[in-house]
């Protein structure tokens, strides 16, 4: 890393740039004119872009950030509850967890975009179709908006002397860049300016392939050398960590600025190149939690790749994540995505698989919490059940009424309008209408939550209520309903002498392949309302604690308001046989059927990463997962010792980052219990 | 065939080539006062139960009937804080080979396999040779103290890809003062290695003040000249955080501390041109 970088990490991380911030002072006026809600957005991008102003210009290559904090709805509060009470409003409401394109619209460099809207206005007028009217003024209004911008950022920096930024200015966002610096420029305008629109989980996708005929131009004519590039691409990453605060999702960290290397090209060959290299290398040298860094690979990918991804591992940040283009492929083929798109993949905030530019899947509407389930046919029809395969389809029924109701709830979706993305979605123009109405891909994904423990209950309530028969289904809902008190050596033998997934034992496995299996077979043939399909998966995004908070205590021996492991994990106490057993046991499920995304996600003592001999057999663990036929695996170096020492003395451990479910964050900014999580995960060591 | 061991452990890094699956072989004949694994010392299973957090509420000792319970004074499965395991189960060689073997996959495209350790794997020799032979076609490391007859030692490394054995102290004396055993047998042992030619690796643990002087490391030097199969030495810096287990067991705890590992203790071995690393 060189001086300049150290110099803009450091102030970065002390936050020196906010000083430039203050709230939104304007006139909030495009709640009041009677516009369309789509035209609304565009007259409050145009305010907030007009109230910014230039910051941090010299000594930068790549400018912009933001100075305005908070922007009020396009909504009053009144419009927004009548619109909750008349529609499905998702999260916040606005558009999030999708991957715009960068490429198409750099291609074409945005006078060419405007060109196009122009000429496809003219169109709605004539056709007199009025909403497609709305939508094209709305985005050439935002255009004109992101110039005003640009100008006044190129102005300011022609003023403080930055005669590179600014002359960099004087061609992008206008035409397409004609080198790698103006193309990061470019990026980072639409970047942005999808952020100030109120999208937010904005992907940044496979940045590796369609950046890299631009920094391979610069490389071959000698504007830039390997060393250099990385410097700019150094200051590019930071870049995600200016503003990231002010985008916190769930905790803060949860800011979906998710990259994706490596993969396959359209024609199937090995995607990766020089530019994926150079970004795993800057992400390990900057020890930043933006971008958030994912591999692709495949049975195909040599050893030496793993092994670059392990040393990255090691420095904590809980990247990369990996997937597999093996199963996930073939899998988006299986669910109706084309072919030509589905080897295009990325991911969206943490690991729900996507189609950049084309994909409007809301791919985390809900969740199927697998122990409710069990919970609520054990109580209604465990001491009814002749065998255990009746039992198991009680738990069936309840899996599809989950399903049921969940299909049913997100019913009368409603988005709001996002113009400026959508101009960077495919064939948003060419309809002239708003992305968040639909595109090419409009499926709806579903997270099945604590798959380990649901599992592991299934395995005791088989082994003891109907295998050994030493305990009645009426003794163990009359523990359950206790919550364990009075049962505590009940609860322990739950606990320590049931089979456990993560033992590669097809006793408690098999019941994972069941449960995955069941959910496949509940969200099968059924439709949206835009004519998507329903995915389900194994992430647990939030859930893990939320689910595990609104489920009783759970025949594995769980107490109430036990966590359920992250995403697709062992149970927090369970006994394992070990990383090998774990992948074994993890990957009997048929996962191409559940392949919204959801990693295997595994702690591993940093003491682990230390010598390259120790750290190359932890690549090989990954590899096999990969070679086993596993979708994804997130792995993550912890040392509980620091963990521990962290939550004593936060203020030793600033730059201290964690792996949560799909994104990394500074430890020391999240809440207890999301910290406290992190520590229980077990931490295979040495 | 009947063996008792402690442990299995996964992804082990430090012993041997490739990621590893080390097997813990209860029973050990020496008693090195450092030794961090004080569960794999006696021959039979023992309870051991985290003491510090025992809020004596006395269901362990009640009473009960489960066959396996017999033989202690507490109940393996009574207490509500799961405070209580059991350190060591016999295992059939036929069984524990099948469960290895569902991990082959796994070896054939690391370039892994299994690892026999202990306690001291040569002290249940027909368990070990019988698990051996059911593993052929792995990659096979045994970790030995060299302490067993040679027929055994020999019988060892004709079913084993690699031999990793420890020598801790040259002198014979000071052997005896500190593992309660001379180290003839190892010496012999280690005779055999040369004369055979079998690959092997050995193993100094570092225990500060005894094992780490230079005149312990310059007089092992000296026995590793000439080798032919020795791969390399290797100087293990000692956990001292391998202390935890001692109270568990209901023994004192150890008077060893951990010291820091210096690249310089490698100099014996540079000088007398045996390839030597600090693991």
């Amino acid at each position: 890393m060189t001086q300049r970088i150290e110099t803009m990490l450091q102030n970065c991380l002390a936050y020196a740039h906010h000083v430039h911030r203050a709230p939104f002072a304007g006139a909030v006026d495009w709640q009041k004119k009677g516009l369309s809600p789509v035209l609304r957005s565009a007259h409050r991008l145009k305010a907030l872009l007009a109230a910014e102003h230039p910051a941090e210009l010299t000594g930068r290559e790549i400018l912009f950030i933001r100075t305005v904090t908070d922007v009020p709805g396009i909504f009053t509060d009144a419009e927004q509850a009548d619109l909750k009470q008349k529609h499905f409003i998702h999260e916040l409401g606005n558009l999030s967890n999708i991957c715009p394109s960068y490429q198409s619209v750099m291609e074409l460099g945005l006078d060419e975009v405007k060109n196009r809207a122009n000429q496809r206005l003219d169109r709605c007028r004539a056709e007199q179709d009025t909403e497609g009217e709305d939508y094209l003024t709305a985005l050439l209004m935002s255009l004109e908006a992101v110039y005003d911008l640009c100008a006044r950022y190129r102005a300011a920096a022609q003023w403080a002397g930055n005669t590179a930024a600014a002359d960099r200015l004087a061609n992008v966002p206008y035409n397409p860049p004609r080198s790698f610096a103006e193309a990061l420029q470019f990026f980072r305008i639409l970047h942005y300016t999808c952020w100030a629109e109120g999208m937010y989980h904005v992907g940044v996708g496979r940045f590796d392939q369609y950046m890299w005929p631009y920094l391979q131009k610069d490389l071959q004519s000698g504007v830039l050398t390997q060393d250099s590039a990385l410097e700019l691409l150094e200051e590019f990453f930071l870049s995600f960590n200016m503003d990231s605060d002010m985008y916190p999702g769930v905790q803060q960290g949860d800011d979906g600025q998710s990259m994706m290397l490596g993969g396959r090209t359209a024609d199937g060959k090995d995607a990766f190149n020089l530019l994926s290299s150079l970004c795993l290398t800057a992400s390990r040298e900057l020890k930043v939690i933006d971008p958030k860094i994912n591999l692709r690979v495949d049975k195909d990918t040599p050893i030496e790749r793993y092994e670059e991804g392990t040393r990255l591992t090691m420095e904590g940040l809980g990247f990369p994540q990996y997937s597999n283009d093996d199963i996930v492929i073939p899998a988006l083929i299986e669910m109706g995505y084309a072919p030509e798109d589905a080897v295009n993949y990325t991911v969206a905030a943490c690991w729900e698989f996507i189609i950049p530019h084309k994909g409007m899947d809301i791919d985390n509407i809900a969740g199927v919490s697998f122990s409710k389930c069990i919970d609520e046919a054990m109580h209604e029809s465990l001491a009814k059940c002749a065998d255990f395969d009746a039992f198991r389809a009680e738990v069936v029924k309840k899996i599809v009424t989950s399903c049921d109701e969940i299909e049913e709830n997100v019913k009368g979706l409603y988005i709001y309008p996002s113009p400026f993305v959508s101009m960077m979605m495919d064939g948003c123009i060419d309809n002239a209408r708003d992305v968040t109405l639909g595109c090419k891909y409009n499926n709806y994904g579903i997270h099945g939550t604590g798959v380990s423990t649901a599992a592991d209950t299934m395995a005791a309530i088989h082994k003891l209520v109907f295998e050994e028969k030493s305990l009645t289904a009426d003794e163990l809902i009359a523990a359950i309903d206790a919550n364990f008190e009075g049962y505590e050596s009940l609860r322990q033998r739950l606990r320590t002498e049931m089979p456990k997934m993560g033992n590669d034992d097809d006793y408690v496995d098999g019941e994972a392949v069941f449960l995955l299996d069941a959910f496949a077979d509940a969200v099968a043939g059924r439709k949206n309302e835009r004519g998507g399909i329903f995915r389900c998966g194994t992430g647990s995004a939030m859930f893990y604690l939320q689910h595990a908070a609104e489920t009783p205590c759970t025949a594995d021996g769980r107490s109430h308001g036990e966590p359920f492991g992250a995403n697709y994990a062992p149970s927090l106490y369970a006994k394992t046989g070990g990383p090998v057993s774990i992948v074994r046991s993890f990957t009997k499920p048929n996962l191409a059927r559940a392949c919204n995304g959801g990693p295997l996600t595994m702690e591993f003592d940093s003491t682990l990463f230390r010598s390259e001999e120790s750290r190359s057999k932890v690549a090989q663990l990954v590899r096999y997962f990969i070679h086993s036929g596993g979708h994804q695996f997130q792995l993550n170096a912890v040392s509980a010792e620091q963990l521990h020492d962290a939550q004593l003395h936060p203020e030793q451990y600033r730059r201290l980052v964690v792996r949560i479910w799909g994104w990394s964050a500074y430890f020391v900014e999240l809440d207890k219990a999301y910290q406290d999580h992190v520590i229980a995960r077990r931490a295979y060591g040495l | 065939m009947k063996g008792l061991i402690f442990d299995i452990k996964e992804l082990a890094v430090h012993d041997g080539p490739g990621p590893r699956t080390t097997v813990f072989f209860k029973g050990c004949p020496l008693r090195c006062r450092w030794c961090h694994n004080p569960e794999g010392l006696e021959f039979h299973p023992q309870l051991m139960v985290q003491y510090s957090r025992c809020t004596g509420c006395g269901l362990c000792r009640a009473g009960c009937d489960h066959p396996e319970c017999k033989g202690f004074d507490r109940c393996l499965h009574a207490c509500p804080n799961g405070l209580i395991s059991l350190s060591g189960c016999e295992v059939d060689s036929g069984e524990l080979a099948a469960k290895l073997l569902r991990e082959k996959d796994f070896w054939d495209i690391s370039g892994g396999g299994v690892t026999l350790s202990g306690g001291e794997p040569l002290s249940q020799p027909e368990f070990l040779l019988d698990l051996l032979d059911k593993l052929e076609g792995v990659h096979r490391c045994v970790e030995t103290s060299g302490f067993a007859s040679t027929d055994v030692f020999a019988a060892m490394c004709a079913r084993t890809e690699l031999v990793m054995m420890d020598l801790k102290l040259a002198d014979p004396g000071l052997h005896k003062q500190y593992t309660g055993q001379d180290n003839a047998l190892i010496l012999q042992n280690l005779e055999y290695l040369r004369q055979s030619g079998h690959p092997c690796i050995i193993r100094t643990p570092l225990i500060g003040g005894v094992t780490d002087t230079e005149e312990n490391l310059t007089a092992i030097a000296k026995l590793l000249v000439g080798i032919p199969g020795l791969q390399r030495a290797e100087l293990l810096p000692y956990n001292p955080m391998a202390g935890a287990k001692y109270p568990q067991l209901g023994l004192e705890p150890m008077e060893f501390t951990g010291q820091k590992a210096d690249e310089r203790l490698l100099d014996p071995f540079i000088r007398a041109g045996v390839p030597a690393i600090l693991a």
